[in-house]
This record gives structure tokens, C-alpha cells and sequence, in this order.
């Protein structure tokens, strides 16, 4: 009976891990998949003429609810907004203020983005141990870093 | 099974509401024919109609799912009778095609607003998806974005327009979550990877342009950050019921497409077309010609009185890496180039934290600006990690940077450019043929000595400048120069920065240096080198080197072919004066291969005098091996 407690214990703890490493999964929202195609050569010049004039199917208004264009408050937000913003965000992390912080902390619902600025600074190597770690691992260790300050009280991310 | 009867349900033709309400489609046709509805700007707008050389209507749609009616494309009565057919129809599943009511609300909202319509006999449908589209953009007011030109890419002097949507009517604490709000652009959906077969399609007409919508951050990364290109926010003045009625007209847009062509029906027409159909009082569309440069764009939205209610500036990378660097003394400048060369190097000891903050703040704005192209596609290992040991430095001093504040570079906006044509009627003096007279023409755009507001300062590109000359004692007329595309490109190396710069060209030119008699010669002209400015831009100092391929049947080059290569410096300088004058001086030299003569040269003096933005006094004096040659002519930009 008692080991089965355990065994079962055991299990909630290793589900609850799994789950805590990836809560969030990957919303594919990354510049480089998003907008950015690598056209070569003449190509690229005729698109430079033409001012990026190019769209991608993925916003079209009719192609309806696009994965990636969601930006009201929440998590879902919150993880696409990270994803898009990487190379500005970690910037304006290690700076500890700066737009996409003011922003970030209106979608997950953070009364304070200068705290919110000063928290993330703080914690930047946790967020970012080095140049390689995935958009994955930066929105779930973004949005922990929030929601285990309690003190931030970010009410749109759970 | 179910679901097969929605899916005939959808794509059965609207006959359904015949016998369900033809009562009162009947009345509704009558009361729109005694209001002449379908003869209304608004109607003719929301439907893209506009009048062709016959004098009817066509729309410039060119999806046939924007039309309700089979003739709806010429006939604007038809499509509004069909459309209140349509909002009659009987329910149908809101997916895939969508009922009228929801593919058509700004129609919906207007013929409403002209009919009344009664609500128990027409009954208002469910639109789940356009609802979503609604309550995410959740538009109080709106803005129209301008997209400066890229740096070091002359071509991008047209700039890029597009809208955006603000979830805010107003600032609201002193802020605006901007980064939250949409940007609807309408843009070309290319489908080939092949370059000649793009340049085709491009002029033709061949690509559909779509119009679609990212959340605004997407553009900012990607013109602000990847691009480095400012933009310039401006506020329009609509009341809410307007911007409602073009979110819902935006919304019927995304369903149709338009073909795209690079000069005339391009991003900047479309968003034109769209803002007009949400407000019939404004003029756009027809103020931006047929060779429509988004600027122009801007300079239509301010030829309404009052619907620019405010300017913003949001500076690119560069603009704040630049801003940055100005605010260093010069002891932090040389702790900056050590950081640059290597991201480990030491600051010195005697620097505070600030001023250390200062040094690295500048670092990171120069690695997102070198390295745009690499972090974004993780292709280049070295600058990930330079810019990930930069960050781990910057953060481990434990202060806010404070936030920029950059004045908005007044001056550089767009709709304070010259107008983009250019003509010149003169008269000159030449030591080898005596009096002429000159008129230049120009479709486009912009050249050093031109009046500078609202252009990128040390860039040029012209696109078919002729120069046509009259000779009183030979009395004859002939095009003595005249160009495809002209570009020169000048980019102010620095300490941080030393991108070269260049130039190009490609036309037909008159060779005066006894290769041949002022002999016509095609020319293709290409060179790079350097360039320098100081005070602002104020004095700018500039070397390529330089390589000319003429072509004309006269001309004796290598194995008697009719053409000859020739290659060598080219030196000279821009002043400019405030806003009231500016000079081009330069002079080349080229040494020719293989041919008579072996060497040749050519100097030049432009000299402007401007007065405003329309009118200009042009002397110019030249020298060429066989003459000397002054001008002296009016300009007028229109």
C-alpha cells in the first residue's frame, strides 16, 4: 500500500517535472520561420526595389486566425510576444528596462514593468545560460521567472 | 452526412433567399434605386469602383468572390442589388465560405445605415470568424506608418506605407502599447524563387496582392531592428463609426486580391483605395499619379486638412546606436572600439558603473546592427556569442538603462521631400559647339544636389533623367544624355562603421573625347570606394574606383568590337548650405583599354540654389577632353 503511494507520488512528481520543463511548448513564432526567407542574389534586390511589398500567407486576413497574431493578454500572448521579440527582449533584459519589458508586463499582467524590468535582469543567465537555447526554453523560463516572483503579481499568466 | 449538407448549403448560388424574404428584398431594392445608392462615393468606394476611358465603372478587384453579382465587376447597381440579396440569404455555416453579412460588413454597416434595414425580416447572422478579427484588433483609432529607406540601399528611398490599428484611442499613462497593436499592409504574394521570371510578374501585373495583418511588433523587428529603417507614425483623424467601417471594409479586403504591379498598383495605392473607402470625404487615390512612390502617399494624406492629428518617430537601430555613440566622451569611445574588437577586453578601472553601462549599452545596439542578419538565422556562431557575452556583461551591473530619447529628425520627413519629377529648361554655352539650349526631364527621384529634406542625405537614385539639347548654330536637336537608372550610394565610414560605398548606372551618354565625334554610346557604369562626412552631413568627401563600358559603332575597342572599357578614380565632395543650397563637385579620370585615345577624364561642377521645395536655380559648369560647357537653368520639382 505504502509503495504503491510512492510509486504513485513518484509518478505525479515525474509528470509534474515533465510538465514544468515544457508547459508551453514552441508556438513557431520566431522571426526567421515568420518573415524573414533567406531570398539570395537578384531576388533579394528586386525585393529591396520593391520595399518588402511581400507578405506572408500566414497573416493574411483571410487565412483567418493566424497562430501568431495574437497579442491581447495571457499566456498564449505572452509566449508568442517572447518568441517574436528573442533578440530585442534579451537586450532590453539585460538592460532592465526598455520597450518590450513595458510591453511584455501588459500582456501578463504585471503592475510594475520597471520591477518586472529589474527581476528579469537579474535572472538573465537563468533565462539565457548561453547563445544556444531554444525559443522553448527562453518562453518557459521567462514566464517562470515571472510567476515565481510573487511580488510581480503578473495576473494574465498562471 | 450532416456535414454534407452544409458544405451544399455553402456553395449553393444565393438563390435561397427568393422564397424565405422577397417581400422585403423587393422593398429594400426599391428604396436603394429612389436614393440612388448605387450612384453614391461611398458605394462606388466600398467596391473599388473606378472610372475607366469609356466612362464606365470597373472595380479594381480582381477576385471574383468580391462580386456578389456576375456583373458586379462594371456595374455598381447590380452588385448593391445583389448584395441586399445576398444579407437576405438564409443561414449557412460561418466556414468555409462565409455569408454575405459576414464577408461584407463594411457594406453591411453602410447600406444599413442608408436603408434601416428591420432587423426581424433580415435577420443579422453569426460572424464567429470576423467577430475574432474584430475583438483582436479592437481598433479605437488609427495610424499610417511610413517605412524610411534601408541604409546603403538607395532603391529603398520610396519608403513603404502601411496602416495600424491602435487599441487605444489615446495614450493612455503617458504610454501607448504599440508593440500590441496590428500593421495591415497589402503586399505582393510572390511564388517563384526564379529572378526573371519575379521582375516580369512584378511589372506585368502577374502577382496577386493580398492584403494582411501581424501584430505590430512583427514590423518593428523587421524594419526597425533587421531592416534599420526609421519609421514615421502618423495619427489619423477619423471618429470611431470611420475606423469601425474600415476594420470591417480591411476585413472584406483579405478576401479578394488585386494584381499587384511594382510602380503604379502598389502597397502604398492599395492602403490609399481602403482608407478612402472608410471616409468618402477624404482625396487620396487620385493624388498620388500613376507612378505612385509611398511618400507621395504621406504627401496625399496631408493634402486633407486636418487628418494628421500627430507625429511619431520610432528610430531604427541604427538611429539609436548612432544617438548612443554621440552621448560617449571620447575615453568611453576607446573602451567601446576594445569592446567591439573583443568582447572580453577590460573596461578601464576608473569607470563607473554608469558610464560602463553607457559603453555596453552602445556594444549591444552596434551587435544587433552588424549582426541583424546573422542572430536572427543563428548562421553565424561567432556573433551569436558575441552578442550573448555582451548581454551577460550588460546584466551583471545591476541598473535600468535609461530609455532613449531621440529628437525626431524633423527634417526627414517624407512629406517634406521635393516632388519627385523634375524638369530643367536652360541655356549654356559650350566651347566646342557655342550657344545650346537643354531641357532635362526626370520621372524620378532623388539626386545629391537635389533640396535634401525628406530624401536620405548622401543617396541617389534617379530613374529616367533625359537630357535633351537644342544647338542654335547647327540647329539641331539630339538626347545628349539620358539614364534607366542612375544610383549613388555614400555611406559615412566611421570608427564603427565602414561600409563602402558605390555607385551604378545605366543609359546612353554623348562621348566628347575623341573616341568618336559627340558620338551616342550606350554606358554601363559601376564602381566603390569610400566616403566621409562631417558636420552633420553638412561636408561629405567621396573616392571609388571606377569601371565604364561604352558601346557605339564608331568607338574601336579590343578585336574591333564597337565597344570600350575604361577604368580609374573618381574623387569629389557635396556642401550643402542649410536648406538653400548644395554643390556636387567631382572629377574622374579613367585609363582606356586597348584604344585611341589611352586615357581620357571628366570634371564636374553642380550647383543649386533652392528656394523651397519646388524651384531651384541650377550652374552647372563641365569639362570634358574636346570642351567646356556652362549651364545655367531653372528646376522645378512637381
Amino acid at each position: 500500500m505504502r509503495n504503491l503511494h510512492l510509486a504513485f507520488s513518484s509518478a505525479v512528481v515525474l509528470v509534474s517535472s515533465i510538465a514544468a520543463a515544457d508547459p508551453y511548448g514552441t508556438a513557431g513564432c520566431g522571426l526567421g520561420s515568420m518573415l524573414f526567407h533567406d531570398d539570395k542574389g537578384l531576388i533579394q534586390v528586386l525585393a529591396a526595389t520593391t520595399n518588402g511589398c511581400f507578405g506572408t500567407q500566414t497573416f493574411g486576413i483571410s487565412t483567418g486566425t493566424s497562430n501568431c497574431a495574437e497579442t491581447s493578454a495571457g499566456t498564449k500572448a505572452a509566449q508568442i510576444f517572447i518568441e517574436a521579440n528573442r533578440e530585442a527582449l534579451a537586450k532590453d533584459m539585460s538592460r532592465g528596462s526598455g520597450e518590450t519589458i513595458v510591453n511584455l508586463s501588459s500582456i501578463a499582467g504585471c503592475a510594475n514593468p520597471a520591477a518586472v524590468g529589474a527581476t528579469l535582469q537579474k535572472n538573465f543567465k537563468a533565462i539565457f545560460p548561453d547563445e544556444n537555447v531554444s525559443n522553448e526554453f527562453v518562453v518557459n523560463s521567462v514566464l517562470g521567472t515571472l510567476k515565481g516572483d510573487k511580488a510581480l503579481a503578473c495576473s494574465h499568466v498562471g | 452526412m450532416r456535414r454534407l449538407a452544409l458544405l451544399l448549403l455553402a456553395l449553393s448560388p444565393p438563390l435561397a433567399y427568393s422564397g424565405s424574404a422577397p417581400d422585403y428584398l423587393r422593398d429594400l431594392v426599391e428604396r436603394s434605386r429612389r436614393q440612388n445608392l448605387a450612384a453614391e462615393k461611398q458605394w462606388l468606394r466600398l467596391v473599388h469602383y473606378k472610372k475607366i476611358y469609356s466612362g464606365d465603372f470597373k472595380s479594381e478587384a480582381d477576385g471574383r468572390a468580391f462580386f456578389l453579382s456576375p456583373r458586379g465587376r462594371t456595374d455598381p447597381a447590380a452588385e448593391l442589388e445583389a448584395t441586399l440579396a445576398g444579407f437576405l440569404q438564409e443561414e449557412m455555416a460561418d466556414t468555409p465560405a462565409q455569408h454575405p453579412q459576414c464577408q461584407f460588413p463594411a457594406r453591411f454597416i453602410w447600406l444599413h445605415s442608408k436603408l434601416n434595414f428591420d432587423f426581424d425580416r433580415l435577420r443579422p447572422k453569426r460572424c464567429t470568424r470576423f467577430e475574432e478579427f474584430w475583438n483582436r484588433l479592437s481598433a479605437k483609432s488609427i495610424t499610417l506608418v511610413f517605412s524610411s529607406y534601408y541604409l546603403n540601399n538607395p532603391a529603398s528611398a520610396f519608403g513603404h506605407t502601411f496602416l495600424r490599428t491602435n487599441k487605444t484611442d489615446f495614450a493612455y499613462e503617458g504610454k501607448r502599447f504599440e508593440l500590441l497593436d496590428y500593421g495591415i499592409d497589402y503586399s505582393a504574394t510572390v511564388d517563384t524563387s526564379n529572378a526573371l521570371v519575379y521582375g516580369f510578374k512584378g511589372l506585368t501585373g502577374l502577382f496577386p496582392g493580398h492584403f494582411n495583418y501581424y501584430p505590430y511588433f512583427f514590423k518593428v523587428r523587421e524594419y526597425n531592428d533587421y531592416e534599420s529603417r526609421d519609421l514615421w507614425e502618423y495619427d489619423l483623424n477619423l471618429n470611431q463609426a470611420q475606423v469601425n467601417l474600415l476594420v470591417a471594409h480591411l476585413w472584406e479586403l483579405g478576401f479578394t486580391y488585386f494584381d499587384y504591379y511594382y510602380v503604379t498598383a502598389n502597397c502604398a495605392y492599395h492602403i490609399l483605395t481602403a482608407l478612402e473607402a472608410a471616409n468618402p470625404d477624404l482625396e487620396l487615390s487620385d493624388r498620388v499619379g500613376w507612378f505612385v512612390i509611398p511618400a507621395n502617399s504621406v504627401k496625399a494624406v496631408f493634402a486633407n486638412q486636418g487628418l494628421v492629428r500627430g507625429v511619431h518617430y520610432r528610430p531604427s537601430i541604427h538611429t539609436q546606436f548612432q544617438d548612443r555613440l554621440d552621448r560617449l566622451s571620447s575615453a568611453q569611445r576607446s573602451a567601446l572600439a576594445a569592446v567591439v574588437g573583443d568582447y572580453r577586453a577590460p573596461l578601464p578601472p576608473a569607470m563607473g558603473p554608469r558610464e560602463s553601462v553607457e559603453i555596453l549599452d552602445v556594444a549591444l545596439d552596434y551587435a544587433d546592427l552588424r549582426y541583424a542578419r546573422e542572430l536572427i538565422q543563428g548562421t553565424d556562431r561567432q556573433a551569436l556569442e558575441f552578442k550573448q557575452r555582451l548581454l551577460e556583461r550588460r546584466s551583471e551591473i545591476l541598473i535600468p538603462s535609461e530609455q532613449l530619447r531621440i529628437e525626431p529628425p524633423v527634417l526627414q520627413q517624407p512629406q517634406l521631400g521635393h516632388g519627385t519629377k523634375r524638369a530643367e529648361l536652360g541655356g549654356g554655352y559650350s566651347s566646342a559647339l557655342g550657344p545650346y539650349g537643354t531641357l532635362e526631364l526626370r520621372m524620378g527621384l532623388h539626386d545629391l544636389a537635389d533640396p535634401h529634406p525628406g530624401y536620405p542625405e548622401l543617396s541617389e537614385i534617379e530613374f529616367f533623367p533625359a537630357r535633351i539639347r537644342y544647338n542654335s548654330d547647327q540647329r539641331s536637336v539630339w538626347l545628349e544624355d539620358f539614364s534607366i537608372v542612375r544610383v549613388i550610394s555614400l555611406s559615412s565610414v566611421s570608427r564603427f562603421d565602414t561600409k563602402p560605398s558605390w555607385n551604378f548606372r545605366l543609359g546612353v551618354t554623348t562621348v566628347r573625347d575623341g573616341g568618336c565625334d559627340a558620338c551616342a554610346a550606350g554606358v554601363f557604369e559601376i564602381g566603390g570606394g569610400l566616403a566621409r562626412s562631417w558636420f552633420g552631413s553638412k561636408l561629405t568627401l567621396f573616392g571609388f574606383a571606377q569601371a565604364e563600358l561604352l558601346g557605339s559603332p564608331p568607338l574601336h575597342g579590343k578585336f574591333n568590337l564597337p565597344l570600350r572599357l575604361g577604368a580609374g578614380p573618381l574623387v569629389g565632395t557635396r556642401i550643402r548650405v542649410g536648406e538653400r543650397f548644395s554643390s556636387v563637385v567631382s572629377g574622374s579620370y579613367q585609363y582606356l583599354l586597348e584604344t585611341q585615345p589611352r586615357w581620357t577624364y571628366s570634371g564636374s561642377m553642380v550647383n543649386r540654389f533652392h528656394f523651397g521645395n519646388g524651384f531651384s536655380i541650377s550652374l552647372e559648369v563641365k569639362k570634358v577632353p574636346q570642351a567646356w560647357e556652362g549651364l545655367l537653368a531653372p528646376v522645378i520639382y512637381f
